[in-house]
């Protein structure tokens, strides 16, 4: 058996992955990261719109403030976020974004020269930093710039299939050398998850392919709870027929959203924002004008830009242009875009406290997979790439320091013992007849999902879909694999990847069932008021044989007293 | 005639088998609006769950899923299913780089020589909390070569690595400039000597198939053009130069 140590152990090449190891190379420990794609290839990279900071470089009458950021994200979270978190965040924004820039993101500039800033979705200030559409891209190549001068080393192509636990600790990982076929052990004094979102639970989702959501899954699995996981963020305009992102920054430039009637219909839904209202209040905006018959054929709105004029669109909004060329064969300068809305973003994750900290020693995570939370019910546009860089940061030298503490020696017989199990319980997959293809199982979920703990919600619906989830749990027990060998096995890995993604599906169900009222994202149609009362509190979801056990904590409450959140 | 069903001729090759090369025929049923991404990942699916190739964003970003289809290299993800339906569709690795698997290339190379232009800012000295200013003007010079996804499509366009296989290459060069040209990088003429060899820009037989072939619509050999230039005035300032304290030495 081989075994590989290092100090601490980055699963996820993404945005909070690489911040959170460069903050560990720097201060002088050995890390690595392992990501199942090339860093390059991870989904921070899709990314458009912008970065929040209150940098107030746009001029007006009052400065931004981070006190102004921090209203804005908590309202912004139907008061769910915990605003201890929130305070961090806006607090150390201008920090990590004015670090980025000077490690050369390309942002766009103002007149004189500064970052410029943009609106976006319930925010009272123009306070989006962006390098046009493709702030995602130039994070994400600037940071792979930082860790290749850093000369950290990256486990390319590896899957994390297992956390390693022992006496109450987590001391590393199975890792999974896809292409040589070996499952490795790897020990670290500290593991730290960033491996992003989930979105593929969903038929349709702006996500990549990728977005499988395992490190939820492994910290999950290790009995770490996952907290609000109910609260699904559901992007307003995503491009019809792939459900490609088109970013806020379309409707942030002044894009208008009409349906099949001609009308601009926010004025229903947000009267005063209109189309730059929160995600949840236009994408259910969008969805209730499709649902009454006033979209177009097939389910989707009008994104118009066509008012911009050419000279706009091209400058700020190149990328979406271009996608819309090459995927729906629409020129924005000429017509309007085809949207509708589709998964986006988890604002729930594994549960941390405000520096990545786990329930389990030895465990931390960042991103979009944590939930830290400073997003709540609802996030906003602009707040998960700044999310990535201060948490990933925090997160990062926590586990540093923690490492620090750990001894240099460790037992290699615990590794080799969970090794030889590891093993046996996989030739048990490898020993089953396959009654029923994955696909088959994966395709009802994402169907199920979509229709039944989607936008709206209802108690029979969810009732019907925890029953759904229950029985394709049991059905993934009669699915084969017919490669045997361990290289490249990609029906071995689609199907770890959907037994996580179906214990995800439930966790999200059972919470979603279990809140009996509506508070950002998550809307029921039998209980379509916030509840302050029973409900301004996080829902944690513990792994049992029997499924998910729900319990709920206070809300961290500091200076922002739960208000009414009107736009 | 356009055919109901969408016929790939795939090149495979997997190092265990015997023969470890072959061409495997594969039918999809078309969607509307369906990639080859999508058939690809159908066929994985459904069909031969062996079968190999990279993916990711499905959205021409992420820059996984370069491949040669009908001798063309593109995007599987931004190739469009309905203009594959006139004749069977031959699909096979991104040229130029080892295959390991399938459609699976090993671009270890391609990210050695990314190593070797030392990517990343060397930033001139400047207060922590202040962004560095730049004009527009500067940025949209700089704009067009940040596009870069580093898919190795250029990689596998490239006359010049016939010559020289520890050229550069095209995605390096155009990234070296986004640093040249960047004011907040302290490196000039570090970046210029590095470059000012066979190895570097004089190595490029200025034919323009990187910018052909770029997804993102990447202009290498322009970035290339221009450093030449650069170097030429620099030689061109220091022979002056030279030449003036020699006369000078001698009146």
């Amino acid at each position: 058996m081989e075994l590989i140590s290092h100090d601490i152990l980055v699963i996820g090449g993404g945005l909070a992955g690489l911040r959170a190891a460069i903050e560990a190379k720097k201060a002088g420990r050995d890390v690595a990261i392992l990501s199942k794609v090339h860093p390059l290839r991870s989904h921070s990279v899709a990314a458009q719109g912008g970065v929040n900071a209150p940098l107030g470089n746009v001029p007006a009458h009052v400065k931004d403030s981070w006190e102004n950021h921090a209203f804005d994200t908590i309202k912004g979270s139907d008061y769910l976020a915990d605003q201890d978190a929130v305070e961090i965040l806006c607090q150390e924004s201008i920090d990590r974004v004015i670090e980025m820039e000077h490690w050369g993101t390309l942002f766009s500039r103002m007149e004189d020269g500064k970052i410029a800033q943009r609106p976006f979705g319930g925010s009272g200030f123009p306070r989006t930093c962006y390098a046009a559409d493709r702030t995602g891209h130039n994070l994400l190549h600037v940071l792979y710039e930082q860790v290749t001068g850093l000369r950290i080393p990256v486990y390319e192509e590896w899957y994390a299939l297992s956390l390693i636990v022992d006496e109450g600790r987590c001391i590393g990982i199975f890792g999974f050398h896809f292409f040589e076929g070996k499952i490795i052990p790897i020990h670290a004094k500290a593991v730290l998850l960033a491996t992003g979102g989930y979105g593929r639970i969903y038929l349709r989702s702006t996500n990549a392919v990728i977005n499988t959501g395992s490190g939820c899954y492994l910290a999950y699995q290790a009995g770490v709870p996952l907290e609000d996981m109910e609260f699904v963020q559901f992007h307003p305009t995503s491009l019809y027929g792939t459900n490609i992102l088109i970013t806020e920054a379309a409707r942030g430039e002044g894009g208008y959203l009409f349906n099949a009637k001609g009308e601009r219909f926010m004025e229903r839904y947000a009267p005063n924002l209109l189309e730059l209202g929160p995600r949840d209040i236009v994408a259910r905006g969008i969805q209730t004008e499709i649902d009454q018959g006033y979209g177009f054929e097939g389910g989707y709105v009008y994104l118009d830009l066509r008012h911009l004029g050419k000279e706009k669109i091209m400058d700020r909004l190149p990328g979406i242009r271009q996608i819309a060329i090459d995927f729906a064969g629409v020129d924005p300068i000429l017509e309007p875009i085809p949207v509708q809305p589709a998964q986006h973003y988890s604002m729930g994750g594994i549960a941390t406290n405000l520096d990545g900290e786990t329930s389990l020693p030895g465990l931390f995570a960042a991103g979009e997979c944590a939930c830290v939370s400073v997003h709540g019910a609802n996030r906003l546009g602009g707040n998960s790439l700044l999310e990535t860089l201060v948490f990933g940061v925090r997160a990062g030298r926590k586990a540093t320091q923690k490492a620090e503490k750990e001894k240099q020696s460790f037992d290699k017989g615990i590794f080799q013992k969970r090794w030889e199990e590891f093993q046996s319980d996989l030739e048990e997959v490898f020993e089953r007849k396959e009654e029923e293809p994955c696909f088959r199982l994966r395709d009802e979920m994402r169907a199920l999902m979509t229709s039944q703990a989607g936008i709206f919600r209802k108690e029979s619906d969810l009732r019907t879909a925890k029953e759904r989830v229950k029985e394709l749990k049991e059905r993934l027990k009669k699915v084969g694999i017919k490669q045997k060998s361990l290289a490249f096995n990609h029906e071995l890995v689609k199907f770890l990847e959907l037994e996580g993604m179906l214990q995800l599906a439930e966790v999200i169900v059972e919470g979603a069932f279990g809140r009996k009222e509506s508070r950002g994202s998550h809307f029921r149609l039998d209980y379509p008021d916030r509840d302050d009362k029973h409900w301004l509190r996080h829902t944690l979801a513990f792994k049992t044989v029997d499924g998910p056990r729900l319990e709920y904590k206070d809300v961290t409450i500091t200076k922002f007293p739960p208000g009414k959140r009107t736009y | 005639m356009k055919s109901k069903v969408l016929t790939l001729r795939i090149k495979r090759f997997q190092k265990e088998k015997d023969p470890p090369q072959w061409i495997e025929t594969f039918h999809v049923e078309p969607k509307k609006g369906m990639n080859l991404l999508e058939a690809l990942l159908r066929i994985q699916d459904e069909q031969d769950g062996t079968l190999s190739f990279r993916y990711s964003c499905r959205g021409a970003v992420c820059g996984s899923c370069a491949m040669r289809v009908n001798g063309k290299l593109v995007l599987a993800c931004r190739t469009h299913v309905e203009d594959l339906m006139d004749k069977p569709t031959f699909i096979e690795p991104l040229p130029y780089f080892p295959v390991i698997r399938d459609l699976i290339v090993d671009m270890s190379i391609f990210f050695d020589h990314y190593q070797k232009i030392e990517p990343y800012l060397h930033g001139k000295p400047v207060s922590h909390h202040l962004e560095y200013t730049m004009k527009e003007d500067e940025r949209k010079e700089i704009d067009p070569y940040i596009q870069c996804i580093l898919c190795g499509i250029c990689f596998g366009a490239c006359p010049a690595f016939i010559r020289d296989s520890q050229f550069l290459g095209p995605a390096m060069l155009a990234k070296a400039y986004r640093f040249f040209a960047d004011s907040r990088d302290c490196r000039v003429k570090e970046i210029l000597d590095g470059l000012d060899d066979q190895k570097g820009v004089w190595g490029c037989n200025t034919v323009f198939q990187c910018v052909k072939v770029c997804p993102k619509e990447v202009p290498p050999t322009h970035a290339i053009v221009k450093v030449r230039g650069k170097i030429l005035r620099h030689r061109l300032t220091s022979l002056i130069s030279r030449f003036w304290s020699l006369s000078h030495r001698v009146g």
